[in-house]
């Protein structure tokens, strides 16, 4: 067995590096409450080479219209068919916003809608337990839509998560150097544990 | 009427009797061909094909038999011919009409009666007509007799008129059979109702409507899909049921007594237009928002597009905070299954800033009005307009080059005046080239000092503390390491040796070359000094080669790659202070589960193929159905299985199993190892 490398999507379209300090955060993360055999690094892996498909977990978001060329759909939809997670998160925080439409749109059109994620889905206890969702900080201060969002969406394929789509900004509410971990009372990323255990496990 | 006008007349009415009875007689034959068909069709059932063959054959039978009676008797239309005929008739002309016609004497038999002449071939012609007449007569009334369907078999063979075949004994008959579908396309397509007989492997557009259509009451009969049962109708005496065809493929299941039959129906998806945006063909940046773009795009649908227009957004701002505004132009609506749309993007009217991004693309819908509209969309392309901090990376203002550059070529230019030198030097005296040579050894001397100058700039030294002055040059370092450690002590950024053994900092990557450069231009000015170009060529190559290096080493280092964080894993490794579990695992079905169920499936209904082909070639369908949606060369595969075991051709179906096989398995794969994942290579 190899270790889990925690990977980055870059897509050609939008600023698929606007959160640069998340993935080590992440992996501080994973190694901070399991035993999963994780690199120490991210790596950072384009969606439109065929490489993207060896890994189980990829991570996108931005803040700009998402818009995929056609290798990138090609590789999106033979990705999940493949069985791994695609998490995608608004880096924009909002509900109505373009890269919410534009990211919808591309993904309902590359493996199909997606719907609302029940919030007693075993996504939810994959590790932690969590009642749905957990909300963030950027949920609640009028940034975006000021509007607490009570699920995530998915596309399930035979009973599986292939794609998650969150509102929430977790791109912004995990993007800061792991050691900054110790100034916080109760440790914001620990969904994200939930995610890739899901990820590696269901 | 004089005589030869006379002989035209009669040979006019005996040409007219021969044509009438040719075509009555072949009209005769025809008919009655025809009516034999039907009878035979009533009785036996014809196939399509055969009925077709045997229209053709009716058609040939009145031509032949026309055309032979019209050949026997083709001596009328020779005058001289019709003369001897009525000299036949009239003995006593005595050969003076034929004569008067081969002579063209018409004086000959200028005093003849020639009344008589038309009403002998009147009579001659109305009697070979009269038989011909009454034949054909009752070859039409014949028709009667036979039903009027079978004859509208045989006259007009169409798929969907197995209704109106033979009915079988009713002791053995299911009213599965004959069975016959019509499959109507949504209006939007603008495709036209088919018919299919005894259909068994259906392709409709989504959203057709196929009704299935069998003799006899519907009562009984019932038709099944996986999830629902279909309501039968009855109508006269016929019974029929209707279907709308989804995404999804599916199977009819009839029953009626013992009697089954499965109809697959695999539905066609109209697919979204696609969309080729040919201008702009790349994404641009522009110094500043002004201008107009223009638009062009192509657009194919299988069905028609809709409408289509261009679609842009405009994203302004940076970091966490974006505004977005969005638009069309040039929405066209073009109602065909291929065109084109034009338009201009007024950049002036967008009212954008430096920084702002226009994504274009264009959008095309199709008439879909079932499971759509299809939207197909371009290529997005970029538009963006420039910050003023960031000409340098976009390079929209001209710069002089940087130093390294200019270095590149100074030292590049030393080389061929070297080389030059040194091609020549044969011809000179000694003394000559010792000169030219020392000229060459000064500029390089300048150029190893202006190398010099950049290396202690960057390093926040004094840049001309490398060498003073020509009169007192410092001690050539030993190595470059030396040399670099000199530098490095020099500008007091580290106190500890640099370690080139364990990787370079940017400062060690960039000025590691340029010292390298720096010792080989020393090297060379050497060799240069005493007269010797060929010697020191090598290292004034070594030297444009290091220098080469080193702005490779700039664009990677000083051009924004991000920072990496190493997690120190064996530090943070469990100390989270939550405590999470993992849920319980429900067991994961191996990954090929699926494909070893089709391939047991598979190997039961080429099985059964051996012992109960229809049954197996009704399996080979439900089969056919499962695997429709991802695996469509084995579906194609059963398909053309089915159809050869019903059709008997055992030969072609066992080829259609092998395809099937191949298709099931895949193709072999040749691997060193197990696939890995996790790790990019």
């Amino acid at each position: 067995m190899t270790e889990l490398i925690f990977a980055t999507a870059q897509y050609e379209s939008g600023d698929w590096d606007s959160a640069p300090t998340l993935p080590a955060n992440i992996i501080d993360t994973i190694a901070r409450y399991t035993e999963i055999a994780v690199a120490p690094t991210g790596a950072i892996v384009p969606l439109a080479d065929d490489r993207m498909l060896r890994f189980p977990f990829l991570y996108m978001t931005g803040h700009l219209p998402v818009r995929f060329n056609d290798a990138e759909r090609r590789n999106v939809k033979r990705f999940v068919e493949r069985g791994g997670l695609l998490f995608v998160d608004d880096h924009n925080h909002d509900i109505d916003g373009v890269f919410h439409k534009t990211a919808t749109e591309e993904l309902t059109r590359t493996v199909g809608p997606l719907a609302e994620l029940p919030n007693d889905h075993p996504l939810y206890s994959a590790f932690f337990k969590f009642d749905g969702p957990p909300t963030t900080s950027h949920e609640l201060n009028g940034w975006g839509d000021n509007l607490v969002h009570k699920h995530l969406l998915a596309y399930q394929r035979n009973g599986r998560i292939g794609v998650l789509y969150s509102n929430k900004d977790y791109s912004s509410e995990w993007n800061y150097h792991p050691d900054s971990k110790r100034f916080q009372s109760v440790d914001n990323t620990r969904f994200a544990v939930n995610l890739i255990v899901y990820a590696l496990t269901a | 009427m004089s005589p030869f006008a006379r002989l035209r007349s009669v040979r006019n009415v005996l040409i007219a009797g021969v044509v009438v009875r040719a075509i009555c007689w072949g009209a005769t034959f025809a008919l009655s061909m025809l009516i034999a068909s039907a009878i035979v069709d009533l009785h036996a059932g014809l196939s399509m094909g055969e009925r077709y063959v045997l229209t053709a054959v009716n058609i040939a039978t009145f031509f032949a038999v026309g055309g032979t009676l019209l050949w026997r008797d083709r001596s009328v239309l020779r005058l001289h011919r019709v003369a001897l005929w009525i000299e036949e008739q009239d003995p006593t002309l005595e050969y003076r009409l034929v004569t008067a016609v081969e002579t063209r004497r018409e004086a000959m038999v200028a005093n003849r009666r020639t009344e008589q002449w038309s009403s002998v071939a009147r009579t001659r012609a109305g009697r070979a007509v009269a038989p011909a007449l009454a034949a054909m007569v009752v070859a039409f009334v014949a028709p009667s007799f036979v039903p009027a369907s079978s004859l509208d078999r045989v006259l007009r063979p169409n798929p969907g008129d197995a209704l109106d075949g033979p009915r079988r004994p009713a002791r053995t008959a299911s009213r599965l059979t004959p069975l016959v579908a019509q499959i109507e396309p949504p209006a939007y397509s603008g495709e036209r109702p088919t018919s299919v007989d005894e259909p068994s492997d259906l392709r409709a557009l989504v959203g057709s409507t196929i009704t299935l259509r069998g003799r006899g009451d519907a009562k009984g009969i019932v038709v099944r899909t996986d999830s629902a049962t279909i309501a039968t109708t009855s109508r006269g005496d016929r019974w029929s049921m209707a279907y709308k065809v989804g995404a999804r493929p599916i199977a009819l299941r009839l029953t009626d007594g013992n009697a089954t039959r499965i109809v697959a129906i695999e539905p066609i998806v109209d697919n979204p237009p696609t969309v080729l945006l040919v201008a702009p063909a790349h994404d641009s940046i522009l110094r500043t928002p002004h201008g107009r773009i223009p638009l062009t795009a192509d657009i194919n649908d299988d069905f028609g597009v809709a409408t289509a227009a261009f679609e842009f957004i405009v994203s302004s701002g940076e970091g966490e905070t974006f505004t977005f505004k969005s638009g069309t132009i040039a929405a066209k609506r073009l109602d065909a299954r291929r065109g084109s749309i034009a338009g201009v993007l007024p950049i002036d009217s967008l009212d954008l800033k430096p920084g702002d991004i226009v994504h274009l693309r264009a959008v095309a819908r199709d008439a879909n009005n079932i499971s759509g509209p299809g939207v197909g969309t371009s290529e997005t392309r970029a538009i963006r307009i420039a910050r003023a901090d960031e000409y340098d990376s976009v390079a929209v203002e001209a710069a002089p080059p940087a130093d390294a550059d200019k270095s590149v070529i100074s030292e590049r230019m030393l080389i061929m005046l070297a080389e030059a030198l040194q091609n020549k030097r044969s011809s000179l005296k000694r003394e000559a080239v010792v000169s030219e040579s020392r000229t060459i050894a000064g500029d390089q001397k300048r150029l190893r000092r202006n190398v010099g100058e950049i290396v202690f700039t960057r390093l926040g030294g004094d840049p001309s503390g490398e060498e003073h002055t020509d009169d007192d040059p410092p001690a050539k370092a030993k190595t470059m390491e030396e040399l670099l450690a000199r530098a490095d002590s020099a500008t007091n950024v580290s106190g500890a040796a640099l370690d080139f053994e364990r990787g370079e900092s940017p400062v060690v990557a960039v000025n590691k070359p340029l010292l390298e450069a720096y010792n080989a231009m020393w090297d060379a000015s050497t060799e240069l000094e005493v007269g010797e170009p060929a010697r020191a060529l090598p290292h004034m190559r070594r030297a444009l080669a290091a220098i080469q290096k080193a702005r490779q080493a700039e664009r990677l280092y000083l051009r924004g790659q991000p920072p990496a964080v190493v997690v120190d894993l064996a530090k943070v490794r469990l100390i989270g202070k939550d405590k999470g579990s993992a849920s319980k695992r429900r067991p994961l079905t191996a990954s090929d589960s699926a494909t070893q169920a089709r391939a047991d499936r598979f190997v039961a209904i080429a099985e059964l193929a051996t012992r109960v082909p229809a049954a197996a070639a009704d399996s080979m369908l439900l089969l056919r159905i499962d695997v429709l949606p991802d695996n469509p060369a084995l579906a194609a595969a059963l398909s053309d299985a089915a159809n050869a075991l019903r059709r008997g051709k055992s030969d072609d179906a066992t080829l259609a199993l092998t395809r099937a096989r191949r298709a099931l398995s895949g193709a072999p794969v040749a691997r060193d190892s197990l696939a890995r994942w996790g790790i990019v290579p």
